[in-house]
C-alpha cells in the first residue's frame, strides 16, 4: 500500500502532471492525424525524455499511448479515416452516425467507452502486474527462453497481413540484436568493422526509422489527399439511453481488450476488432451495424482502450512488450537503466504504480481534451502533408542524432527506413521487427544461459513444467492462423448449406 | 501456383541469410572452455535457418490463403511513384550534407525542399514554416536539452 501512496505522490508532482498533460496532448493530435502513430509518437518523444527523470519520462509516453489510441477514434468518425490502426472498427459505425448528422453523439459514445474501457483494465493493471510478477520471479533462463519464444510466437497472430511475414519479420528483428558484442565471449558479430556497431544496433534510431521514415516514404506517394470533413460540430456526452444501451458492450469489450492486450505483442487493433465483433454478436439491434450502432462504437472503443492497460501487464511485469506501442517503452526504460520484469515490482514497485496513475490521470485529461476539443482536433486534418512530412522527418532526424549525438544513428534511422519502406510494400509489419529486436536480448541471454544449465541438452527444455506451458501455447498460437481460417471455411459452408440460395 | 514477386523476395532474403550464414564463419575463434559451448556464431546461425525456412512458404502464401492472400499485393500493385526515390535521394543528399553545412541549415533545406519537391507552392505558409520551425525545433534541443549539434565542416552555427 505504501509503495502504491508513493507512486500517487510521485505523479502529484505538477511538473509530472504538466508533462502528462503535453503527452495527452500530443497523443490525442498524433491519433488524430492519418499517419500518424502512437509507436511512432512514442519513439519521437524517446530522445525527448532522455533528459528527463525516469518517471516523468515514462509517464509522458504512457499517457501518449492512452491519448493517442482515443484520438483515433476522432478521424474515424469526422472523416471516414481512422488516425490510427485501433480505430479502423470505430469508423464502421461512426461515420455513418456522424453522416447522418450525429457526430457529436459519436464523439460522446467514444469518448466515454474509452475512458470506461481504460480505466477497467488499468484496474486490472494494478491488481495482476504484482501478481504476474510474483510468479516471474521464480523463473529460471528455461521459462524466460520459453516465455519470449512464446511471445515471438504471437507475431503470427498479431494484426497484418501475414502471419508467416510477421514471424519472419520477428525473426530478422532478433537477428538484428545479435549486432554487436556477443555477451559470454566477447567476440564481434556483424559489425564489420564499424566501431558504432560494437554496441549493437541503437534501438531509437531503428525504431523512428521504421515508424516514422517508412511512412514518411509511404506517405509521399499521396500528398495531395484530401479528407471530406463532418461541420458543425457540437460534443454531447451520451444520452441515458444511450449509456444503458452500450453498458454491457462497454463492459465486455473491456474485459476482451483487456486480455489481449496482456497476451504478448497483441495490440489495440486486434482488441478492437475482437471489441466490434463481439458487440455485432451480442446486439439486439444487429441490423443497425454499420449504419451508425452506438454498440458498434463503443464495441471497439473501450476495447482498444482497455488493450492499453492490458499491454503494460507484461510489459512491465515480464519485461515482454504487449504491443508496439509498448516495445517503444520497453526499450526507454531500458534506456533509463531500468530491468524491465519482476524485478522491477519487485525493487522499484513504486515506480509501477506511478505509470498506472499517470494512465489513470490520462485517461481523465482525454475525455476532457477530447470532448472540449473535438472541434479543433478535427482540424488538424486539414494541415497540409507537405508541411507535417517534412516536420516529422525534422524530429526523425533530430531525435535520432540526439540518441548519441551521432550523424552515424541517422544514417541507421535512414536506413533503416527505407529498409522499412520496402517491407510495408511487400506486406512485412515494422512492429514484429521492432518487437523481435527488442525481445532480441532476452532470447539469445536465456537461450545460451538455459543451454550451459542443461550441459547443451536442449531435451531437458521440457523438464520443467513451465516451458512444457509456454511451448504448447507457442504452438497454439502458431497454428492459430490455420485454426481460424478453417473455422471460417467452416462457418461460410454452413451458412451455405442453411441458405444456398442466399437470401 | 507461385508468386512470382514473393519469389523474388524469396531468393532475395535467401541470399542475405547465406551471406549472412558465410559472415558467421568468420567470427572469431574461442575455445569450447571459454566460450561454455555456447560459441558466438550458434545463435545467429539458428536464427538464419528460421528465417531461411519461414521465407521457403512465402511463393506459396497467397495461393494457400485463398481470397484473403489477395490483401499482400495491394501495397504493391502499382509501381512505387518516382516521387519516392526522389524523396528518398532527397533524404540522403540531406543526411550527407549535415557533416559538412551543419545540421541547422539542413532542417531548413528539409523544410523548404521537402514541401517544393511535393508540389507545395502557398508561399505564405512556407516561408513563415522555413523560418520559424526549424528554428523552434533547434532552441527546443539546443537550448532546453542542451544536445550539441555539429556545425558542419564551413563553421555554420544556430546561433
Amino acid at each position: 500500500m505504501d509503495a502504491v501512496l508513493q507512486g500517487l505522490v510521485l505523479i502529484a508532482d505538477p511538473f509530472n502532471v504538466a508533462l502528462i498533460f503535453v503527452g495527452v496532448l500530443i497523443g490525442v493530435v498524433v491519433g488524430a492525424l492519418p499517419g500518424l502513430s502512437s509507436p511512432m509518437a512514442v519513439a519521437l518523444l524517446l530522445p525527448f525524455t532522455i533528459s528527463l527523470d525516469p518517471v516523468p519520462a515514462i509517464a509522458m509516453m504512457a499517457a501518449l499511448y492512452c491519448a493517442g489510441t482515443f484520438g483515433g477514434s476522432i478521424c474515424a468518425i469526422l472523416i471516414n479515416a481512422p488516425g490510427a490502426p485501433p480505430a479502423v472498427a470505430t469508423a464502421f459505425d461512426g461515420y455513418p452516425m456522424a453522416k447522418r448528422g450525429e457526430a457529436g453523439r459519436a464523439l460522446g459514445i467514444a469518448a466515454i467507452s474509452s475512458i470506461s474501457g481504460g480505466i477497467i483494465s488499468l484496474f486490472i493493471f494494478l491488481l495482476a502486474t504484482p501478481l504476474l510478477a510474483k510468479i516471474a520471479t521464480s523463473f529460471r533462463p528455461m521459462e524466460y527462453f520459453a516465455l519470449a519464444i512464446f511471445a515471438l510466437s504471437m507475431l503470427a497472430s498479431i494484426s497484418g497481413k501475414s502471419p508467416l511475414r510477421n514471424l519472419i519479420a520477428g525473426a530478422v528483428g532478433v537477428l538484428l540484436g545479435t549486432v554487436g558484442i556477443h555477451l559470454t565471449t566477447g567476440v564481434e558479430r556483424f559489425t564489420f568493422g564499424m566501431h558504432a556497431f560494437t554496441g549493437g544496433i541503437g534501438f531509437v534510431p531503428v525504431l523512428i526509422g521504421l515508424f516514422a521514415v517508412a511512412e514518411l516514404l509511404n506517405q509521399s506517394q499521396a500528398v495531395d489527399k484530401a479528407y471530406e470533413r463532418i461541420k458543425d460540430l457540437v460534443v454531447k456526452l451520451p444520452s441515458r439511453d444511450d449509456l444503458r444501451r452500450i453498458r454491457g458492450t462497454i463492459l465486455r469489450s473491456s474485459g476482451i481488450g483487456t486480455f489481449i492486450g496482456v497476451l504478448p505483442a497483441e495490440g489495440a487493433t486486434v482488441a478492437a476488432i475482437m471489441g466490434y465483433n463481439e458487440a455485432k454478436r451480442w446486439s439486439k439491434h444487429k441490423e443497425e451495424f454499420g449504419n451508425g450502432s452506438p454498440e458498434g462504437i463503443a464495441g471497439p472503443e473501450a476495447a482498444n482502450n482497455a488493450a492499453t492497460g492490458g499491454a503494460m501487464v507484461p510489459t512491465l511485469a515480464l519485461g515482454i512488450p504487449g504491443s508496439a506501442t509498448t516495445a517503444v517503452i520497453l526499450a526507454a526504460l531500458i534506456m533509463h537503466g531500468f530491468r524491465p520484469g519482476p524485478y522491477l515490482m519487485k525493487e522499484t514497485p513504486e515506480f509501477v504504480y506511478a505509470i498506472f496513475a499517470a494512465m489513470i490521470l490520462a485517461n481523465f485529461m482525454f475525455l476532457g481534451i477530447g470532448l472540449a476539443g473535438a472541434k479543433i482536433f478535427s482540424r488538424i486534418t486539414l494541415v497540409p502533408r507537405t508541411f507535417l512530412w517534412p516536420a516529422v522527418f525534422v524530429f526523425s532526424l533530430i531525435g535520432s542524432y540526439s540518441y548519441g549525438a551521432s550523424v552515424f544513428d541517422v544514417w541507421t534511422m535512414l536506413v533503416a527506413g527505407m529498409i522499412g519502406f520496402l517491407m510495408l510494400r511487400h506486406g512485412f509489419g515494422p512492429a514484429p521487427l521492432v518487437m523481435g529486436l527488442i525481445l532480441g536480448k532476452l532470447v539469445e541471454e536465456s537461450f545460451s544461459q538455459s543451454m550451459i544449465l542443461l550441459d547443451n541438452k536442449w531435451w531437458r527444455l521440457f523438464e520443467s513444467p513451465v516451458v512444457v506451458f509456454f511451448f504448447v501455447l507457442t504452438v497454439v498460437s502458431l497454428a492459430w492462423p490455420f485454426i481460424s481460417a478453417w473455422l471460417d471455411r467452416r462457418k461460410q459452408a454452413v451458412a451455405v448449406a442453411t441458405d444456398p440460395v442466399g437470401d | 501456383m507461385l508468386n512470382r514477386t514473393d519469389l523474388a523476395v524469396t531468393a532475395i532474403l535467401l541470399a542475405i541469410c547465406g551471406w549472412l550464414y558465410y559472415l558467421t564463419t568468420s567470427f572469431d575463434a574461442v575455445s569450447p572452455l571459454f566460450a561454455q559451448d555456447m560459441p558466438p556464431e550458434r545463435f545467429p546461425r539458428m536464427l538464419l535457418w528460421v528465417i531461411g525456412g519461414l521465407a521457403l512458404g512465402l511463393p506459396f502464401e497467397q495461393r494457400l490463403r485463398g481470397a484473403k492472400g489477395k490483401v499482400l499485393d495491394k501495397a504493391r500493385a502499382t509501381p512505387a511513384r518516382p516521387i519516392v526515390y526522389v524523396t528518398t535521394a532527397f533524404l540522403v543528399a540531406a543526411v550527407f550534407g549535415i557533416p559538412w553545412i551543419g545540421t541547422f541549415l539542413v532542417l531548413i533545406a528539409i523544410c523548404i525542399g521537402l514541401p517544393l519537391l511535393w508540389g507545395e507552392r502557398r508561399w505564405k505558409i512556407l516561408v513563415p514554416y522555413v523560418l520559424i520551425f526549424p528554428a523552434a525545433v533547434m532552441v527546443l534541443f539546443s537550448y532546453l536539452l542542451g544536445v550539441y549539434f555539429d556545425p558542419g565542416a564551413i563553421g555554420v552555427k544556430f546561433p
